[in-house]
C-alpha cells in the first residue's frame, strides 16, 4: 500500500523544457529535414504568438509570447511550425508511461512535465541523486532537454525543477529551498503574481512571514494553499495516470532481451516471485499485465485475464504463451527490452488449493482451458449463455465471457421453471443473429400460416405447421417494443424445419404492412 | 513404436488364430481385438469406458457397440441447406453423451458412498457444476454462425443439452477453430467438442492431430461440416446427414403439428465395421434415436422428393 503521508513522500518533478520543439526536431532528423532555428506558434486571440522556441532560436533572442510576424521580421530564416497540442500530449503520455520503470506512481503534469512519486524506490537505483541522474541521462539520450529535482512535496520539487533549485532537497528543507525562488514557482496564475509584484513581493521568502489572514482576504485561498502544500504543511496527493497494481514484480536486464523464450522465462521467474507475495496475503491474480520496456523508450503492455484466482507460475506463463502467439508481430522487440514488469492488476482472495476432490480438479482444468482460449482468441470470443428475463426470443439469451462467469448463476433454472409454467412452445436449436426477411410468401388467409415461401433464393413448400405463438412487443421499452409477432414452426417438403414469424397484424395494416421473417432453424 | 506394436502381439496371436478348432465368429472377434490393440498403440484409439450407444441395434452393430468416445467423428450436411439437420444429429449425440456421463456418475455414487460426499463438497466449492458432468464446447467460425445461426440456449435445453455446460467459442479463421478444437479435445474436463467448419479441405495431418488429441483427452469430438468431403482423413467415422420429412403419409394436404425430427443418416466411413444408410427419428424427450421403417424411406424418396433424387 502506498502511503501518501507527506513526511515520507518523495517526489521527483521532471520538466521537459522544450517538448514541442524537441518532438519536431526529432521527426525532422528522421526525415533528414533542415535544422534551423525552430519556433512553434499558436493562435492567441487573433494573433499568432510563439509558444515554444528551440535552443538556437533562444540564442537569437526569441522568447515565448513574441508575435510570429515580429519574429519573422527579426530573423527571416526562421522555421515556424504550427502548434499540435494533441501530439505533445501523446508524447508526454508515452514518456510518462516509460517513467513507470522507476515507480508505478506517475502523473503527467499538464503540458510539459511529469511527476514521479519515488517514495521507497530510490534505493533500487543507488540513491535519489543516482536515480535523478539516470533518468535525466536516459531522457536526454532520447533527444529531449530536461530538468529534474527531488523534494518531499510536489510543490517544492516542481519549483526546484522549473526554477533551478537544488537537485535534491532533503525532507524538511523546503523552506530554505523555496525562500529565494520567485513567486511564480508557487504555480500561481499570472494575475496573482503580477498583483503581488505591485506590492513589492517578489520572492517566496517575502511571503513566508506575512500574516496569513490579510493575504487570504486579498488574494484568495489558492495562494496560501499552494504555499502550504509546497512547504508540506498541507497534504497534496499525487493522482497517478494509471491505477497502481497491488502486486508488482520486475526484472531489469543489463543486456536487452529480444527472444520470445527469454521473455517467457522472465514471466515465469517474475510469476514465481509474485506467488510468494500472493500466497502470503491469500490472494490470486484475476488479471495480469506484462509491461516490456524497450531500450528506445517504447513500452509494450500485454494483458491476460483468468477465470479464477491464479498463482501458479507455469499457468501464468502458459497464458502469456497464448497472448504472444495471438499478438505475433505486434510485439516488436526492436533492439530489445531492458526491463520487464509483471503486475497483478486485479487480485481476488484465493482459497488454498483443494486436493483430491475430482469435481474441483475438473473445474480447475476447464478454467485453465477457458483462460488459454480467451488469451489467444479474445475474451469475448469464449462465452457462456446466460438466460435473460425477456420473452423476446433474441433477448432471452445473452452470451457473456466465460472467464467472468465461471461458477456464476446463469439463470437457466429460472428459465426451466418459466417454460413449464407457461408451457412455452418449442424453440429452435439455432437462432439467426438478425431475423432474415422472407420473400414471396403465400398464406391462405391473411393472418394464417405460410403455404410457400422463398428464402435465400430457394423455394420451400410447407407441409406441416405448428403455431401461431404470439409474442407481443414490450410496450414499456423502446428496444423491445416492436410490433407483435406471430411465430410458426414449419416443415417443408424436404424435411427442413424453420422458425419464422410475421411482424405485425393485418388488422393494423393501415399503420404498417406485416412482414415475414425467418428467425431460426431446427433439426 | 509402430513396428514394435505390430511384431510383439501379432506373432504371439497369429499362430493361435489359425488353430483349426476355433469357430469363425470367435476368430473374427479375436482378430478385431488384435486390430484394436494395434490401433491403441498408435495412439489413435483410447480406452475410455464404454462406447456411446446410439440406441438403434443396427447402427450400434455397425459401429461395433457405438461411437468411440476418445475419437473424432465427422458429421457433414448433405448440402449447405441441410446443415440444421447435421447440427441436430450432432446435438442429439452430444445429449446422449451428456446423459451417459450422468448415468455413469450415478453408478459411481451408488457403489461408493464416499464419492457422493466428495462430489457434494466440490459442488459447493465449484458453485454451479455438478461433478461428472463434463463441459460441452461448441467452436465455430464467425461466418458459419452468420449463415446458420448461433446456438440458442432455450432450444438446446429442450434438446437435452444443459446450457450451463455449454461454452461457445468463435474464431475468425478455420485454423483458429482447429487449434481451439485440439486444445479442448486434450482437456479432461471437456466431454464433447463440436467444431464447426465451412472450409472445404482439411488436411490429413490436421485430422490426425485432432484424433490424437481426442484419444489423449478421452473426449468425443464432432466435426460439423456444411458439405461432405471425401478427402483422406483420420476420423473414426464419417456421416452424411440430410433432413427427412417427419411423416410421409399425408403429403397431399398440409398438416397441423410437427412430429419429432427425422434425419436421413448415411455412414460413409467406419473404421470398425460396415457402412449403411438409415432414416432415424430423434425423440428429445426420451433422448434416444428410433429407426423409421425402411419401406417408408423407399417410397418417400422416390415419389416425394424429385429434386433430391436428381441431386443424388
Amino acid at each position: 500500500v502506498w502511503s501518501s503521508v507527506s513526511s515520507s513522500q518523495r517526489i521527483l518533478s521532471l520538466w521537459l523544457e522544450r517538448l514541442s520543439t524537441d518532438r519536431i526536431a526529432q521527426q525532422w532528423r528522421d526525415a533528414k529535414g533542415p535544422s534551423q532555428p525552430l519556433v512553434v506558434f499558436g493562435k492567441r486571440g487573433t494573433l499568432d504568438l510563439l509558444v515554444a522556441v528551440d535552443a538556437a532560436a533562444e540564442r537569437l533572442g526569441l522568447r515565448n509570447g513574441i508575435a510570429l510576424a515580429q519574429a519573422r521580421a527579426m530573423h527571416p530564416a526562421l522555421t515556424a511550425v504550427p502548434q499540435d497540442q494533441a501530439a505533445d500530449a501523446r508524447l508526454l503520455d508515452a514518456l510518462a508511461d516509460w517513467c513507470q520503470r522507476y515507480t508505478p506512481l506517475i502523473a503527467a503534469d499538464p503540458s510539459d512535465g511529469i511527476l514521479l512519486d519515488i517514495s521507497g524506490c530510490a534505493h533500487l537505483f543507488g540513491g535519489e541523486q543516482k536515480l535523478r541522474d539516470d533518468l535525466l541521462a536516459r531522457v536526454r539520450c532520447f533527444g529531449f532537454s530536461a530538468r529534474a529535482a527531488i523534494a518531499s512535496t510536489i510543490g517544492a520539487a516542481w519549483a526546484a525543477a522549473y526554477f533551478d533549485g537544488a537537485a535534491v532537497t532533503p525532507a524538511g528543507g523546503e523552506r530554505t529551498l523555496l525562500a529565494p525562488l520567485p513567486l511564480a514557482a508557487l504555480r500561481l496564475p499570472h494575475e496573482t503574481v503580477a498583483a503581488l509584484a505591485r506590492l513589492g513581493l517578489q520572492r517566496i521568502g517575502d511571503l513566508l512571514d506575512l500574516p496569513r489572514a490579510p493575504l487570504a482576504a486579498r488574494f484568495g485561498t489558492d495562494l496560501l494553499r499552494n504555499l502550504d502544500r509546497a512547504l508540506g504543511r498541507e497534504d497534496e496527493p499525487l493522482t497517478p495516470g494509471r491505477p497502481v497494481a497491488p502486486y508488482i514484480a520486475e526484472k531489469s536486464f543489463p543486456e536487452p532481451i529480444a527472444r520470445e523464450e527469454d521473455v517467457l522465462a522472465t514471466v515465469e521467474r517474475l510469476a514465481a516471485r509474485l506467488k510468494l507475495a500472493l500466497t502470503a496475503r491469500g490472494d490470486g491474480a484475476r488479471s495480469l499485465e506484462l509491461a516490456l520496456f524497450r531500450t528506445d523508450g517504447a513500452v509494450k503492455r500485454i494483458t491476460a485475464g483468468t477465470s479464477r484466482p491464479l498463482r501458479d507460475p507455469a499457468a501464468i506463463r502458459a497464458l502469456f504463451v497464448e497472448r504472444l502467439a495471438a499478438l505475433g508481430d505486434e510485439i516488436d522487440p526492436g533492439f530489445g527490452f531492458d526491463l520487464a514488469r509483471l503486475s497483478v492488476v486485479v487480485a481476488e482472495p484465493c482459497p488454498d488449493e483443494q486436493i483430491g476432490l475430482a469435481g474441483g480438479e475438473d473445474q480447475a482444468e476447464l478454467d485453465r482451458l477457458v483462460d488459454r482460449l480467451s488469451a489467444r482468441l479474445g475474451r469475448t470470443r469464449v462465452a457462456r449463455l446466460i438466460a435473460q428475463d425477456s420473452h423476446i426470443p433474441e433477448l432471452a439469451v445473452h452470451a457473456l465471457p466465460a472467464q467472468s462467469t465461471a461458477g456464476a448463476e446463469l439463470g437457466w433454472d429460472a428459465f426451466r421453471r418459466f417454460r413449464t409454467d407457461v408451457g412455452l412452445s418449442p424453440r429452435p436449436l439455432r437462432l439467426l443473429a438478425t431475423p432474415e426477411p422472407i420473400h414471396d410468401l403465400l398464406a391462405l388467409v391473411p393472418d394464417g400460416p405460410p403455404v410457400r415461401f422463398r428464402w435465400r433464393r430457394a423455394w420451400h413448400e410447407v407441409i406441416a405447421v405448428e403455431g401461431p405463438e404470439r409474442i407481443a412487443g414490450a410496450w414499456w421499452s423502446e428496444e423491445e417494443g416492436g410490433p407483435a409477432r406471430d411465430y410458426f414452426q414449419v416443415e417443408d417438403r424436404a424435411g427442413l424445419r424453420f422458425w419464422l414469424f410475421r411482424a405485425g397484424l393485418y388488422r393494423d395494416i393501415a399503420r404498417a404492412t406485416p412482414r415475414w421473417f425467418l428467425h431460426g432453424m431446427n433439426a | 513404436m509402430l513396428p514394435m506394436a505390430f511384431t510383439t502381439p501379432c506373432t504371439a496371436t497369429a499362430r493361435a488364430a489359425f488353430l483349426p478348432t476355433e469357430p469363425s465368429a470367435a476368430r473374427i472377434e479375436r482378430l478385431r481385438q488384435k486390430l484394436f490393440s494395434v490401433e491403441r498403440a498408435t495412439g489413435l484409439t483410447a480406452e475410455c469406458g464404454l462406447p456411446l450407444e446410439l440406441g438403434i441395434a443396427a447402427i450400434d452393430a455397425a459401429l461395433g457397440g457405438g461411437l468411440g468416445c476418445g475419437a473424432l467423428h465427422e458429421i457433414a450436411a448433405e448440402r449447405e441447406t441441410q446443415s440444421p439437420a447435421a447440427t441436430g444429429f450432432a446435438l442429439a449425440v452430444t445429449a446422449r453423451a451428456a446423459r451417459k456421463s450422468l448415468r455413469f456418475l450415478d453408478r459411481e455414487a451408488f457403489c461408493r458412498p464416499f464419492c457422493r460426499l466428495g462430489g457434494n463438497a466440490s459442488a459447493h466449492a465449484g458453485g454451479r457444476n455438478s461433478p461428472g458432468r463434463r463441459a460441452v464446447l461448441w467452436i465455430a467460425e464467425d461466418l458459419s454462425l452468420c449463415e446458420n445461426g448461433a446456438p440458442y440456449g432455450p432450444g438446446l435445453d429442450a434438446a437435452g443439452i444443459a446450457p450451463e455446460e455449454l461454452i461457445t467459442v468463435t474464431a475468425t479463421r478455420a485454423r483458429d477453430v482447429l487449434w481451439a478444437m485440439e486444445e479442448a479435445l486434450r482437456c479432461r474436463a471437456v466431454g464433447v467438442v463440436i467444431g464447426e467448419i465451412r472450409a472445404r479441405g482439411i488436411n490429413a495431418v490436421a485430422t490426425r492431430r485432432l484424433s490424437l488429441a481426442a484419444a489423449a483427452g478421452g473426449t468425443l469430438g464432432l466435426l460439423l461440416r456444411t458439405a461432405p468431403d471425401d478427402a483422406p482423413c483420420a476420423f473414426a467415422t464419417r456421416w452424411i446427414i440430410g433432413a427427412a420429412p417427419s411423416s410421409l403419409l399425408a403429403t397431399a394436404e398440409r398438416r397441423h403439428g410437427i412430429g419429432p425430427p427425422r434425419l436421413a443418416v448415411r455412414l460413409v466411413r467406419n473404421r470398425r465395421g460396415h457402412l449403411g444408410a438409415w432414416i432415424v427419428e430423434w425423440s428429445s424427450v426420451e433422448q434416444r434415436f428410433e429407426l423409421a421403417t425402411h419401406s417408408e424411406l423407399m417410397a418417400g424418396a422416390a415419389i416425394d422428393r424429385p429434386h433430391r433424387a436428381a441431386v443424388a
